[in-house]
Protein backbone atom coordinates (compact mmCIF):
# COMPACT_ATOMS: atom_id res chain seq x y z
CA UNK A 1 0.00 0.00 0.00
CA UNK A 2 1.12 3.36 -1.18
CA UNK A 3 -0.43 6.78 0.37
CA UNK A 4 -0.87 9.29 -3.30
CA UNK A 5 -2.16 12.46 -3.10
CA UNK A 6 -4.06 13.21 -6.47
CA UNK A 7 -5.94 16.86 -8.15
CA UNK A 8 -7.82 16.40 -10.95
CA UNK A 9 -9.55 19.46 -12.51
CA UNK A 10 -12.81 19.62 -14.42
CA UNK A 11 -14.32 22.24 -16.49
CA UNK A 12 -15.49 25.52 -14.42
CA UNK A 13 -19.22 24.14 -16.00
CA UNK A 14 -18.89 20.95 -13.94
CA UNK A 15 -21.83 21.07 -11.33
CA UNK A 16 -21.27 20.13 -7.65
CA UNK A 17 -23.04 16.88 -8.02
CA UNK A 18 -20.57 16.17 -10.58
CA UNK A 19 -18.16 16.54 -9.50
CA UNK A 20 -19.50 14.23 -6.67
CA UNK A 21 -20.44 11.45 -9.06
CA UNK A 22 -16.95 11.35 -9.89
CA UNK A 23 -15.61 11.40 -7.05
CA UNK A 24 -17.77 8.48 -6.08
CA UNK A 25 -16.61 6.32 -8.73
CA UNK A 26 -13.05 7.17 -8.71
CA UNK A 27 -13.40 6.05 -5.03
CA UNK A 28 -14.77 2.57 -6.08
CA UNK A 29 -11.99 2.12 -8.06
CA UNK A 30 -9.51 2.65 -5.24
CA UNK A 31 -11.88 0.55 -3.07
CA UNK A 32 -12.27 -1.97 -5.25
CA UNK A 33 -8.35 -2.55 -4.99
CA UNK A 34 -8.59 -3.05 -1.38
CA UNK A 35 -7.04 0.48 -1.37
CA UNK A 36 -8.43 3.50 1.09
CA UNK A 37 -9.90 6.53 0.21
CA UNK A 38 -8.18 9.27 3.34
CA UNK A 39 -9.52 12.75 2.05
CA UNK A 40 -11.32 14.36 -0.19
CA UNK A 41 -10.85 17.99 -0.52
CA UNK A 42 -13.32 20.18 -2.86
CA UNK A 43 -11.60 23.44 -3.82
CA UNK A 44 -14.12 24.72 -6.24
CA UNK A 45 -13.43 26.69 -9.23
CA UNK A 46 -10.35 28.64 -9.33
CA UNK A 47 -8.64 30.41 -12.49
CA UNK A 48 -6.03 28.21 -14.08
CA UNK A 49 -2.34 30.00 -13.59
CA UNK A 50 -2.39 29.27 -17.76
CA UNK A 51 -4.81 28.41 -20.56
CA UNK A 52 -5.60 24.40 -20.98
CA UNK A 53 -7.19 24.29 -24.36
CA UNK A 54 -9.91 26.43 -24.25
CA UNK A 55 -10.38 26.69 -20.48
CA UNK A 56 -9.75 29.47 -18.21
CA UNK A 57 -11.26 28.36 -14.93
CA UNK A 58 -11.01 25.02 -13.71
CA UNK A 59 -12.87 22.91 -10.72
CA UNK A 60 -9.88 21.41 -8.49
CA UNK A 61 -10.27 18.43 -6.17
CA UNK A 62 -7.58 16.67 -4.16
CA UNK A 63 -8.05 13.49 -3.19
CA UNK A 64 -5.89 11.45 -0.52
CA UNK A 65 -5.74 7.80 -0.69
CA UNK A 66 -4.28 4.34 -0.17
CA UNK A 67 -3.63 1.94 -2.46
CA UNK A 68 -1.68 -0.92 -4.22
CA UNK A 69 0.19 1.12 -7.31
CA UNK A 70 -1.53 -0.54 -9.59
CA UNK A 71 -5.00 1.01 -8.78
CA UNK A 72 -3.39 4.37 -8.79
CA UNK A 73 -2.91 3.91 -12.26
CA UNK A 74 -5.87 2.63 -12.82
CA UNK A 75 -7.08 5.98 -11.72
CA UNK A 76 -4.92 8.18 -14.08
CA UNK A 77 -6.37 6.25 -17.03
CA UNK A 78 -9.91 6.59 -15.43
CA UNK A 79 -9.04 10.30 -15.23
CA UNK A 80 -7.63 10.52 -19.18
CA UNK A 81 -10.81 8.77 -20.17
CA UNK A 82 -13.43 11.24 -18.62
CA UNK A 83 -13.74 14.15 -20.69
CA UNK A 84 -14.80 16.21 -18.40
CA UNK A 85 -11.47 16.36 -16.60
CA UNK A 86 -8.98 18.65 -18.64
CA UNK A 87 -5.91 18.28 -15.93
CA UNK A 88 -4.63 16.18 -13.27
CA UNK A 89 -1.78 15.01 -10.84
CA UNK A 90 -0.90 12.44 -8.78
CA UNK A 91 2.07 12.34 -6.41
CA UNK A 92 3.34 9.57 -3.94
CA UNK A 93 3.61 10.81 -0.35
CA UNK A 94 7.07 9.69 0.63
CA UNK A 95 6.71 11.08 3.85
CA UNK A 96 3.89 11.97 6.18
CA UNK A 97 2.83 15.43 5.37
CA UNK A 98 1.98 17.67 7.72
CA UNK A 99 -1.87 18.43 7.83
CA UNK A 100 -2.23 21.33 5.23
CA UNK A 101 -4.39 24.33 5.20
CA UNK A 102 -6.44 24.28 1.66
CA UNK A 103 -5.16 26.30 -0.56
CA UNK A 104 -5.90 30.10 -0.08
CA UNK A 105 -8.81 31.08 -2.55
CA UNK A 106 -6.83 33.44 -5.15
CA UNK A 107 -8.05 37.03 -5.56
CA UNK A 108 -9.08 35.99 -8.75
CA UNK A 109 -11.16 32.78 -7.94
CA UNK A 110 -14.45 34.68 -6.90
CA UNK A 111 -17.18 33.35 -8.65
CA UNK A 112 -15.99 33.82 -12.63
CA UNK A 113 -19.05 34.40 -14.25
CA UNK A 114 -19.61 32.38 -17.31
CA UNK A 115 -20.18 34.75 -20.15
CA UNK A 116 -22.51 33.21 -22.51
CA UNK A 117 -20.60 32.90 -25.91
CA UNK A 118 -17.67 31.95 -23.87
CA UNK A 119 -19.25 29.34 -22.38
CA UNK A 120 -18.90 25.71 -23.80
CA UNK B 1 45.79 64.01 -1.27
CA UNK B 2 48.63 60.89 -0.19
CA UNK B 3 47.69 58.40 -2.59
CA UNK B 4 48.40 55.60 0.24
CA UNK B 5 45.76 57.65 1.93
CA UNK B 6 42.90 57.89 -0.68
CA UNK B 7 43.30 53.87 -1.05
CA UNK B 8 42.53 53.13 2.48
CA UNK B 9 39.38 55.66 2.26
CA UNK B 10 38.59 53.92 -0.80
CA UNK B 11 39.26 50.05 0.98
CA UNK B 12 36.86 52.07 3.78
CA UNK B 13 34.20 52.69 1.15
CA UNK B 14 34.15 49.01 0.37
CA UNK B 15 34.00 47.75 3.62
CA UNK B 16 31.04 49.64 4.45
CA UNK B 17 28.66 48.99 1.28
CA UNK B 18 29.58 45.36 2.36
CA UNK B 19 28.70 45.53 5.99
CA UNK B 20 25.31 47.05 5.40
CA UNK B 21 24.39 44.51 3.09
CA UNK B 22 21.55 42.55 4.30
CA UNK B 23 22.72 39.24 5.40
CA UNK B 24 20.73 36.51 3.78
CA UNK B 25 19.03 33.81 5.05
CA UNK B 26 17.00 30.60 4.36
CA UNK B 27 13.58 30.89 4.55
CA UNK B 28 13.04 27.47 5.18
CA UNK B 29 15.93 26.35 7.78
CA UNK B 30 14.93 29.43 9.61
CA UNK B 31 11.75 28.99 9.88
CA UNK B 32 11.65 25.26 10.05
CA UNK B 33 9.33 24.50 7.29
CA UNK B 34 9.10 20.82 7.24
CA UNK B 35 8.25 20.29 4.09
CA UNK B 36 7.38 22.63 0.87
CA UNK B 37 4.01 21.68 -0.12
CA UNK B 38 3.24 22.33 -3.63
CA UNK B 39 -0.40 23.68 -2.91
CA UNK B 40 1.08 26.71 -1.05
CA UNK B 41 0.95 28.79 -3.53
CA UNK B 42 1.29 31.78 -1.14
CA UNK B 43 4.64 30.75 -0.46
CA UNK B 44 5.63 29.75 -3.76
CA UNK B 45 4.78 32.95 -5.36
CA UNK B 46 7.05 34.42 -3.01
CA UNK B 47 9.77 32.53 -5.15
CA UNK B 48 8.65 33.28 -8.68
CA UNK B 49 9.10 37.05 -9.34
CA UNK B 50 7.08 38.94 -12.25
CA UNK B 51 8.07 36.65 -15.21
CA UNK B 52 7.20 33.36 -13.17
CA UNK B 53 10.74 31.96 -13.05
CA UNK B 54 12.64 30.17 -10.05
CA UNK B 55 14.49 32.93 -7.67
CA UNK B 56 17.82 31.68 -7.65
CA UNK B 57 19.46 30.58 -4.56
CA UNK B 58 22.62 33.09 -5.10
CA UNK B 59 20.11 35.92 -4.61
CA UNK B 60 17.48 34.14 -1.81
CA UNK B 61 19.72 32.80 -0.02
CA UNK B 62 17.78 29.73 0.35
CA UNK B 63 19.93 26.68 1.00
CA UNK B 64 21.40 23.91 -1.32
CA UNK B 65 19.02 20.97 -0.04
CA UNK B 66 15.43 23.47 0.05
CA UNK B 67 15.99 25.12 -3.00
CA UNK B 68 15.99 21.29 -4.26
CA UNK B 69 12.74 20.70 -2.16
CA UNK B 70 11.61 24.33 -3.68
CA UNK B 71 11.96 23.75 -7.27
CA UNK B 72 10.15 20.42 -6.72
CA UNK B 73 7.05 21.85 -5.37
CA UNK B 74 7.27 24.87 -8.02
CA UNK B 75 7.72 22.49 -10.70
CA UNK B 76 4.26 20.40 -9.51
CA UNK B 77 2.23 23.51 -8.85
CA UNK B 78 2.82 24.41 -12.73
CA UNK B 79 1.82 21.34 -13.89
CA UNK B 80 -1.40 21.43 -12.18
CA UNK B 81 -1.79 25.33 -13.04
CA UNK B 82 -1.64 26.67 -9.46
CA UNK B 83 1.41 28.66 -10.97
CA UNK B 84 2.34 29.83 -14.75
CA UNK B 85 5.17 28.34 -16.47
CA UNK B 86 5.75 31.97 -17.66
CA UNK B 87 3.92 35.70 -17.50
CA UNK B 88 3.46 36.92 -20.85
Amino acid sequence: MVKYESIFITEASATDDEVAGLVKGFEETITAARGKMLKVERWGKRRLAYRIGRHEDGNYTLLQMECPPPAAHELERRYRMNDRIIKYLTVRLDRDIPETAPVPAEPTAVDVPSEPGEAD
Amino acid sequence: MDPRERDRSKKKQFRKKFLFRKKKFCKFCEEKIPYIDYKDVRLLQGFTPERGKIFPRRISGTCAKHQRELMQAIKRARNIALLPFTAD
